[in-house]
């Protein structure tokens, strides 16, 4: 139990890095990792939230009734994402018209709900904090690597530079729907073949 | 009882406390998210249509009531004259209202060229009216007034192959610009005499 | 007529909400181990999308709209969600107990399925009709239904074989997803 609130950031980052090790949160994985630019877009605002979430949750966890308490973490949680979504508007338009309804679903990504009701509402905020940075910051690493990886076969260039050289046939599938399933597969494999050693 | 009180309370004040938050930012951020979507949504038809023009005419804008409906008009500097402006009209396409920037040149009252920002016509064949440039271009130096018709009509506009129900939403849309444009001219020159280089 | 015949195949085939608008995933990972938790899970969904996608409509034609506070759309929408959610738990206990039993303990998982919200959020974004979206969500959620029950039949297969190691379990499934989204591609040519 004992975990310091080093221990507390750094497990999001490996020990349970999603949404490789928390198979959480598929959707916008898969999703948005079309180019890195996205990729790191989500990810960074599914951090912002889960942050926030994880304070007020700990902060309330003593005044919320434990009965309607999934009610009360969805209400945090999508007053959220509508400040991520209005920001977002504002500061970064293309952004958002990028990513379009995978704002919003934010709210259902199970990884937020998931920390908050396992984590946030039985520790305290410090930890909370930590936990959510960690979680937060892992899951937009991931979605750095495998958008990564899908933008430099699928189109051969990386934030619009190219890689390849001219004689490079762009792989079209791994940007589509199926190479996204195939691409995250693999990875996670490879993760496993890392960690078992 | 005490608890069911209990519950709702918490529930009561969180709703409130989220939807204030929101409204408050929703309101301070209006005017920027407005500004935004114009940049990024109308932006792209109206600087295609305005190549020419030296200032930035999303930024060069002013709006007027027409039929108790607020529209905005977007000015273009050319040659260090503010004489051309866009706004925006509608017509009915196959799959709904499809919108067409018009930019008019309000010296002579002829029509600068036009460009779709807004349309729900079938992938393939009525959307190629984004791309179809010697279709639009047709109707590039007629005067902003009177009717606008494809061929099988009597006017003389050619429909785009395939396209007629695209073609016709297109003109009517042009001919509600040019209505428009009549009924507020004075107006217009008035206020654009505002803007200079 | 043929607008919906149209719309009809496309939210079934050409855009599957799990292959081709990548919604809906967690469950559709987590509950296709076995055909029967597929099957429970896929008559839950289509029972709730299409309830959750017309009220949800209303609420945003008549309410939000109307009054113009659209920016609360996701937290009234998840809010309905949820609790419409519960209210059918409530309700199938109560009055139809045997279908209870089938769906009982999948009706919760749904709260967190994107897909629900997903298409809630698509009827809004392309400016559906009532009897669009009516339509639309019934046939994203048979085509939800499609893709777990295809999915689940090919993953009890998979399971019987020797998959190495470091493959097993998820890393497989989403291989074969893959795969199954591939044909799915194949309907593209369809409308």
């Amino acid at each position: 139990m004992a975990k310091t609130i080093g221990q507390e950031f750094v497990k999001g980052l490996w020990e349970e890095i999603p949404p490789f090790r928390l198979v959480l949160g598929l959707c916008p994985t898969l999703a948005v990792t079309k180019s890195v630019e996205n990729g790191i877009g989500m990810g960074l605002a599914t951090t912002f939230v889960l942050v926030c979430a994880n304070i007020l949750v700990s902060l309330l966890s003593g005044v919320i009734p434990s009965k309607i308490r999934i009610a009360c973490f969805i209400i945090i949680i999508a007053t959220f994402v509508t400040v991520v979504e209005l920001m977002m508007q504002a500061y970064a338009y293309q952004l958002f018209q990028n990513l379009g309804i995978f704002i919003p679903l934010i709210v259902v990504n199970c990884i937020v709900l998931g920390r908050s009701e396992a984590f946030a509402s039985k520790n305290k905020v410090v930890p909370s904090f930590a936990d959510g940075l960690g979680i937060g910051i892992g899951f937009t690493i991931s979605l750095t690597v495998i958008s990564a990886v899908r933008e430099s076969l699928g189109t051969g260039k990386i934030m619009g530079n190219q890689l390849f050289g001219s004689s490079f046939e762009p792989f079209s599938f791994m940007v589509e729907a199926p190479g996204a399933f195939i691409c995250l597969g693999l990875l996670l494999c490879v993760m496993n073949m890392v960690s078992s050693k | 009882m005490r608890e069911m009180v209990k519950m709702v309370i918490v529930l009561v004040v969180l709703s409130s406390l989220s939807g204030g938050l929101l409204a408050g930012l929703k309101n301070k951020y209006q005017e920027r998210i407005d500004n935004q979507i114009l940049t990024f949504v109308k932006g792209p038809a109206i600087h295609s249509i305005l190549k020419d023009a030296s200032n930035d005419p999303v930024a060069d804008r002013f709006s007027l009531s027409i039929n108790d409906a607020e529209k905005v008009f977007f000015v273009g500097i050319i040659d260090g004259v503010p004489r051309a402006v866009a706004f925006e009209a509608f017509g009915g396409g196959y799959g709904g209202d499809l919108g067409v920037m018009v930019a008019v040149d309000v010296q002579t009252d002829e029509i600068i060229n036009i460009s779709v920002t807004t349309h729900n016509e079938t992938p393939g064949i009525g959307s190629a009216v984004e791309t179809d440039t010697d279709f639009k271009n047709q109707f590039a130096g007629k005067k902003a007034v009177g009717d606008f018709k494809v061929k099988n009509d009597g006017g003389e506009i050619t429909a785009m192959s395939g396209a007629t129900v695209t073609s016709k939403a297109v003109c009517s849309a042009v001919q509600r610009a040019g209505d428009m444009y009549q009924q507020v001219k004075s107006q217009i020159k008035d206020q654009v005499k505002n803007f200079t280089g | 007529m043929g607008d919906y015949t149209v719309l009809i195949i496309s939210s079934i085939l050409i855009n599957n909400i799990v292959l081709a608008q990548y919604l809906g995933i967690c469950p559709f990972i987590g509950t296709s181990k076995k055909m029967e938790t597929a099957t429970g899970m896929a008559g839950a969904v289509v029972f709730v999308m299409t309830l959750a996608a017309i009220i949800t409509w209303t609420i945003d034609t008549y309410f939000l709209k109307t009054l113009n506070i659209e920016f609360l759309r996701t937290i009234s929408f998840i809010l309905v969600i949820a609790s419409l959610v519960q209210f059918v738990e409530m309700f199938l206990k109560k009055s139809i107990p045997a279908l209870y039993a089938g769906l009982g303990i999948f009706l919760p998982l749904i709260t967190t399925n994107c897909a629900v919200m997903g298409v809630c959020l698509i009827n809004i974004k392309e400016e559906y009709s009532f009897l669009q979206a009516l339509v639309s969500s019934i046939s994203y959620a048979v085509g939800f239904g499609l893709a777990l029950i295809l999915f689940a039949g090919i993953r009890e297969r998979v399971i019987l074989g020797r998959v190495p190691r470091p493959l097993q379990d998820t890393s497989i499934g989403l291989i074969t997803a893959g795969m199954l989204a591939l044909v799915f591609i194949g309907f593209k040519g369809l409308v």
